[in-house]
């Protein structure tokens, strides 16, 4: 029989070791700072000494702030976060989530929308539901299309192309002369899925900006004709032997490398690619955007930014201006459009106010962003109301991989149908 | 002063024994409590819903080919492995059950793979297995391949791989098990079976293996189950992919709650693998036994 005391004894022991085994961030300390927990991932780009230098100049702009830095332990920060939020943890600021993932749950708090609008070229870029949870401090285009000219010149081939039949062509041309013309790192699914979101946002988004709204009206659906005709000129890359046999076993990181090294000529990729760009043999390096038949441009488009507030956030006004000062702050900026090729989208401000220095792949591809084109929600990218549902991701990436062997498309696109009713019950 | 010395003792392990079963009752049973709770709810913190929905979750399940998917990898997986890696573990349990310190280090090298992390095996062998890696380079040089063979780029093939990397990691355990048994059959018995002129194999046959009975209950049960909760090495070595083929239902029910939102449904497949383990285990180590007594 255990008795009374040992048993009290055992649940204060327990009580303490649960104690030690927590955060033990008390909110404050003792010179007066409010203490916030900040999520973060790590990339090579974007590695410790980065979020620390700019974690470090934002606190100097926000008195009382003391910031703990959380990194994620892998870029899956939504994955993450929702880990976090599920054990009691969420963080007071978290860095580039969906917000739709956390909105639902009144999870976030959004920004002030006279300093969105005072300070950002595109306001509405993350706006989700008229609120805007993440300040749109940047934009990618996903994908692009990357190649080599010397191997474009190799295999005879004049000019970039601008429609699909122009693409085929030289996808043939280089065929032809050994080279593998398109590079994928299949392995990683989201860069497997890399075609099949040129291929949509391009052929479906491109002639129906609203299609991915309308697929929440359950107007349209991933097993439309139109989808599978579009979908379709994948299974033509995969068997007319464009992509390496084996692409879905190359990592990401090892695509980057084959493609730079000159093993592919193109390489369908986000802008963040650009960072990656050897700056010595950039001149061979040039983009263009993903083909579509009749030759006219579309680019998917995707607002980026900063950080995200939690609505029980310690001090959410304390929060909201680190989040400020974190996103204005120019060196993040630089070293955003130097290492990881991300177009800046400070109002009043040219790539010269940042002091960066860029290639000129890097200069022809941010122009795209300026000009007057038909900008769409790259799908499966975007942070906004077009954002997909949660779990939709990963159904695209296995669809894609899965479209890497199999030939019935319907049938994928049947899945994602599925997937997404499951999604948004 | 000897009796209160005593009572001493007996005061300490109660109350080791009372913190054990508080710790086995809090980190356990209240989480398997708590998860059998939301098997039967639509639990999406992210949506903010936690309503009864009945028998619902399990409904489901029968319509849901992922998980299908996952549970037929999962058990392939497990059996081939454990029969791959208690293959291995009786070969090599034979070959180094010597005195000499060199046996004694190879034993140590043989049960290295047991004690490194899951996460640290799994980027190991992915510089091995990827499109450039270690394998298709040496391979390509030697001139036995063409080009390079896709080991974790095809359903198949990934299959193939991680089985030999779940393989390479549970025959430490299966090895150091079976050296145990081995060590553990009386030397007489293999006097008296000289004597008699029984020898190599006959002598593995009628006397060693029958021997290892004990030692095969443990090593099977514990493989399989092993394999059947496999998440780490899975995740780092394919993620699941190409196209889920990979997906383990382990790695099934952790998309399906932090990725999808669907606590209580991952809650209910999470039900329905320990259902499965225990059900294996039971089975499995019910026929070892009575192996076990018929010898």
């Amino acid at each position: 029989m255990i008795r009374k005391p040992l048993l009290a004894a055992c649940v204060a022991g327990l009580l303490a070791l649960t104690a030690a085994c927590g955060s033990g961030d008390g909110g404050g300390n003792e010179s007066g700072e409010t203490a916030l927990t900040y999520l973060v991932f790590e990339t090579p780009s974007l590695d410790a000494k980065f979020w620390d230098a700019s974690i470090a100049a934002a606190t100097a702009q926000t008195p009382g702030v003391k910031i703990n830095k959380i990194v994620a332990p892998s870029t899956d920060r939504d994955g993450y976060a929702k880990q976090l939020q599920q054990s009691g943890q969420f963080p007071d600021l978290l860095q580039s989530i969906t917000p739709s993932n956390f909105v639902g749950a009144g999870l976030l708090k959004p920004y002030d929308k006279t300093w969105i609008d005072a300070n950002f070229l595109l306001p509405s870029a993350n706006s989700l539901k008229g609120e805007v949870y993440i300040p749109p401090t940047n934009s990618q285009i996903v994908p692009q299309v990357y190649y080599n000219k010397k191997l474009f010149a190799q295999a005879g081939i004049a000019a970039a192309p601008k429609t699909w039949a122009e693409f085929l062509d030289a996808c043939a041309k280089l065929k032809a002369k050994n080279i593998n013309p398109i590079e994928l790192g299949g392995a990683d699914p989201f860069a497997a899925s890399m075609p099949l979101v040129g291929i949509i946002s391009a052929d479906i988004l491109g002639k129906n900006k609203n299609w991915l709204q309308d697929r929440y009206a359950d107007k349209v659906k991933f097993a439309d004709q139109d989808v599978v005709t579009a979908v379709q000129k994948y299974r033509t890359l995969v068997s007319s032997g464009y992509f390496d046999k084996g692409a879905l076993g190359v990592k990401y990181a090892d695509s980057i490398t084959r493609f730079t090294s000159g093993k592919s000529a193109m390489y369908p990729m986000g802008s963040w690619f650009l960072g990656s760009v050897p700056k010595d043999t950039a001149d061979d390096f040039g983009s263009f955007p993903w083909p579509t038949d009749d030759g006219s441009v579309v680019v998917p488009f995707v607002g980026g930014g900063s950080m995200a507030i939690s609505a029980k956030a310690k001090d959410t006004a304390l929060a909201e201006k680190f989040g400020q000062a974190w996103s204005l702050n120019p060196a993040n900026l630089k070293a955003l459009i130097e290492t990881d090729g991300a177009f800046p989208m400070l109002k009043g401000k040219t790539l010269d106010d940042y002091g960066v220095t860029v290639t000129q792949v890097f200069k022809d591809s941010y122009a795209y962003v300026g000009q007057d084109n038909n900008k769409v929600n790259a799908i499966g990218w975007a942070t906004n109301d077009d954002a997909l549902p949660p779990g939709l991701n990963d159904a695209f990436y296995a669809a894609a991989q899965a479209l890497f062997s199999k030939d019935d498309v319907a049938g994928e696109m049947k899945k994602l149908d599925d997937a997404w009713k499951t999604a948004v019950q | 002063m000897r009796k209160k010395h005593l009572k001493a003792g007996e005061r300490g392990l109660t109350l080791l024994a009372a913190l054990a079963l508080l710790l086995y009752l809090v980190f356990l049973v209240l989480p398997l409590l708590l998860s059998l709770r939301s098997s039967f709810t639509n639990e999406n913190p992210l949506k903010a819903t936690n309503d009864f929905v009945g028998f619902a979750n399990y409904t489901e399940m029968a319509s849901d080919d992922a998980l299908k998917a996952s549970l037929t990898f999962t058990l392939i997986l497990a059996f081939g492995v454990t029969v791959a890696a208690n293959a291995l573990g009786v070969g090599f349990a034979m070959l180094l059950n010597r005195t000499s310190l060199s046996y004694r280090v190879m034993r140590t090298l043989a049960f290295l793979p047991q004690v490194l992390s899951g996460v640290i095996v799994g980027f190991v062998w992915q510089t091995i297995l990827t499109q450039n890696g270690l394998l298709n380079t040496a391979l390509l040089k030697v001139g036995i391949l063409d080009e390079p063979y896709p080991w974790l780029g095809s359903p198949h093939a990934a299959l193939f791989s991680i089985g030999l990397v779940v393989t390479w990691v549970m025959s430490g355990f299966t090895t150091v098990v079976y050296l145990a048994a081995l060590q553990s059959i009386p030397l007489e018995l293999n006097d008296m079976a000289s004597l008699d002129g029984v020898r190599g194999t006959q002598r593995f046959r009628k006397i060693t293996w029958p021997m290892l009975a004990p030692g095969t209950t443990i090593s099977v049960t514990i493989s399989l189950i092993t394999v059947l909760k496999l998440y780490d090495i899975i995740t780092v070595l394919t993620g699941g992919g190409p196209a889920n083929s990979t997906q383990s239902t382990a790695l099934y029910i952790v998309k399906l709650a932090f990725t999808s939102d669907r606590v209580g449904y991952a809650s209910a497949v999470a039900m329905l693998l320990l259902a499965i383990s225990a059900v294996v285990a039971l089975v499995v180590t019910g026929a070892l036994r009575r192996r076990e007594v018929s010898l």
